[in-house]
């Protein structure tokens, strides 16, 4: 593949151990059109006259009186992206709401604590609160239990909350706009969103519902302008985090996965962006390894999945972890000599993170050592900005050998983790530090502290 | 109802090797199934033709390992072929690993994935032995998810449950409760919980699972497991009340 001037430059990163295959001009012509028109945007832009933006339906039933947008409005401090056909996406960059992902808390916290730790260097406000549920869409795909309505009741359920969560604080509805940490509450949320805007006997049904729950903005549905992944925040503000970098990466070779649910669910609302990969590929978090000036190497199995599978990877388990080692991990390791695979969603680094030790097991791989770092790109951005590894990039819970990984970027892995054992000791003394004031994570019913008071605590901003 | 091969079109024509015995179905029984199918308000925007090219199937990663082709679920279900559907429904259906590529890739814009799940669907409501059986093993998701609203906790991620991820779960060595309180996010010094979950809003969660029939899914599939779902909801339903009543006073 040429790059952007068809000079014969390939995508960035190519590192010194790459060599050319020395294909014919003709044969590597014939290769690259085979796997580009399959694999790369272009195969989707085939179907670009029969996909609608679902946004002008959305506007639509707003006028017609049937439903109520919550707009990324001005305070939000919006940039805007380009998604797959060149429509226009608006990111809310402020005053975000933080719609939790249960794989990442549960499994990988240094993921959402380095995003809102990013936050706080760029003293950008937020709301992390208790008043959530999962989007409950890894438990549908997973088993089949759940329904169109149960998941679209759900989706409104919290983008309801998301909406007037600020009141707890004294501040107006709409103050706070949601930013889905999960790749497939992301793709889950946007399915639903269609399906609800298309379907008036859809709405009709969970509006009941909704209703029920006091759920409804004067008496209406409430549908969010953009659904938004945490993923597109740092794309659009890689420029600003590559601003507050501390530690070069250049030496890193880093392959990208993107996880499924994030780009080919609702394809038409992905960012694609002519800086990225020529405009070729999705752009997120390839984006913000290339500001942050980290080698970005191919791979020829960049498009598979994970091999999560929902539910293989709780009871299917030999599927999840042969797809992850044999079309994922060693791919990376045998054609890109990568030192971490960087991901932007939940399943995904769970998978390829925590199922690499067993390829021991495999006599196929003798002599091989199939290791690779696996971390989101929050993390590593969060890293190179110089968070700390332990307290707020929480490496502890990933199983792959991140400290390969730290070695390369000169962070001291063993200084962090006696530091960390040592905070440990006062976390055990009631000590711990938080990233906001824990009082505020709870906005209504038991523990809520209400304005007055919080005023009087000087909880206010 | 007796047991034997139900001998299908697919199995002599397409050689779809279905294990073991399975139930005799009558015809109405599988046309009861496809309207459930067919009548999924998905299911026009899942399905628009399908020419056989198969790239569905070229880029499926369940298809590498399970004798699984999402382009042979869509033929089914595109012929109607009733019987064919039926026995995809007792194992196949459970091979894909819902990524999408499928429907990221195909020239009609099917999505042999949103289908899957449709029929996914129409096994638990019948009450699938296929559905029961491939779920079992997934029980502590369903309790997690349906009783708090999160789908995964730090407690079901240890050495004992998955010795296949080798020693470094956790590389530092320090009680999980000690190690949740260090997370510097306040919502996430939890241990049963992905996070701290607000009392009103597992309430409801509640409502939404018996206002969507998400409940009488849960007590076909595992009847025991429902009833120990049912009695947490009660539990935190009256807690929620003394809230109220307490707020009243």
């Amino acid at each position: 593949m040429t790059g952007k001037n068809g000079n014969g430059e390939r995508f960035t990163g190519h590192g010194s151990e790459w060599r050319d295959s020395n294909l014919s001009e003709a044969d590597a012509l014939t290769a690259t059109t085979w796997v580009e028109s399959k694999i790369d945007k272009r195969s989707m832009l085939t179907n670009k006259d029969r996909v609608h933006d679902i946004r002008e339906v959305m506007w639509q039933l707003e006028k017609e009186g049937e439903i109520k947008v919550h707009r990324v409005s001005d305070e939000h401090a919006p940039r805007v992206a380009k998604t797959l056909y060149g429509w226009d996406k608006k990111i809310p960059t402020r005053q975000l709401w933080h719609h939790k992902s249960c794989g990442q808390c549960g499994n990988i916290p240094g993921y959402p604590t380095s995003l809102l730790w990013m936050m706080n260097e760029m003293d950008i406000p937020y709301l992390d609160e208790t008043d959530q549920t999962s989007c409950t869409a890894w438990n549908y795909h997973g088993s089949g239990i759940g329904n169109i309505e149960s998941l679209a009741a759900v989706f409104l359920r919290n983008f309801h909350q998301a909406y007037v969560s600020a009141k707890a604080e004294g501040k107006p509805e709409g103050y706070y706009y949601p930013l889905v940490h999960c790749g497939t509450s992301f793709g889950n949320y946007k399915e639903v969103r269609e399906y609800l805007l298309l379907s008036a006997e859809l709405r009709e049904r969970v509006k009941k519902i909704l209703g029920k729950l006091d759920r409804l903005v004067d008496g209406k549905l409430l549908i969010p302008e953009e659904i938004v992944h945490y993923s597109e925040w740092v794309h659009v503000m890689r420029k600003d985090i590559a601003d507050r970098q501390v530690i070069d990466c250049s030496n890193v070779r880093a392959t990208i996965h993107p996880a499924c649910h994030v780009y080919k669910m609702i394809p038409q609302d992905v960012i694609y962006d002519d800086e990225v990969l020529d405009g070729n590929r999705v752009a997120v978090s390839t984006g913000i390894m290339q500001s942050l000036g980290a080698q970005i190497i191919d791979y020829s199995t960049w498009y598979d999945c994970c091999g999560f599978g929902f539910r293989h990877i709780i009871s299917e388990r030999e599927f999840t972890r042969s797809y992850a080692i044999d079309r994922k991990i060693k791919v990376a390791i045998d054609e890109a000599n990568s030192d971490v695979m960087i991901g932007h969603d939940t399943g995904c680094i769970t998978t390829l993170d925590k199922n690499q030790w067993i390829a021991k097991a495999d006599d196929r791989n003798a002599g091989k050592d199939y290791e690779l770092p696996v971390i989101s790109d929050i993390q590593f951005a969060a890293l190179a900005c110089g968070a700390d590894p332990f307290k707020i990039v929480q490496s502890h819970w990933h199983a792959s050998p991140l400290e390969n990984l730290f070695e390369k970027m000169g962070i001291d892995w063993d200084a962090g983790k006696a530091n960390f054992e040592n905070y440990l000791k006062l976390v055990e003394q009631g000590q711990q530090e938080n990233l906001y004031d824990p009082r505020r994570r709870i906005t209504g019913g038991p523990g809520y502290i209400n304005v007055e008071e919080r005023k009087k605590l000087g909880m206010m901003k | 109802m007796g047991h034997h091969s139900t001998s299908t079109r697919v199995q002599k024509h397409i050689g779809d090797p279905t294990e073991g015995l399975v139930e005799e179905v009558s015809r109405e029984k599988l046309e009861e199934i496809f309207q459930d199918i067919q009548g999924d308000l998905r299911f026009d925007h899942e399905l628009n033709g399908c020419l056989n090219c198969g790239i569905c199937t070229a880029t499926c990663p369940a298809a590498h390992y399970y004798d699984f082709s999402p382009r042979e679920i869509v033929q089914l279900i595109w012929t109607e072929n009733l019987e064919g559907i039926y026995d995809a429904m007792q194992e196949k259906i459970w091979s894909c690993a819902q990524c999408y590529t499928c429907a990221a890739r195909c020239p009609f814009g099917n999505s042999p994935g949103g289908l899957v799940m449709l029929l996914r669907e129409a096994s638990i409501k019948h009450g699938m032995e296929s559905a029961k059986s491939v779920l079992r093993p997934f029980s502590r998701v369903l309790l997690k998810l349906i009783s708090t609203g999160n789908q995964l906790s730090p407690d079901m991620i240890n050495a004992d449950g998955f010795p296949d991820w080798g020693p470094n779960i956790c590389k530092v060595d320090a009680p999980l409760k000690l190690l949740r309180q260090a997370i510097p996010m306040p919502t996430l010094n939890t241990i049963k919980t992905a996070w701290e979950t607000n009392l009103k809003t597992s309430v409801e969660l509640y409502t939404i699972w018996e206002e969507t029939g998400v409940l009488d899914q849960l007590e076909t599939v595992d009847e025991n497991l429902f009833d120990v779902i049912v009695d947490i909801m009660d539990e935190k339903r009256d807690d929620w009340d003394d809230y109220l009543d307490e707020m009243d006073e």
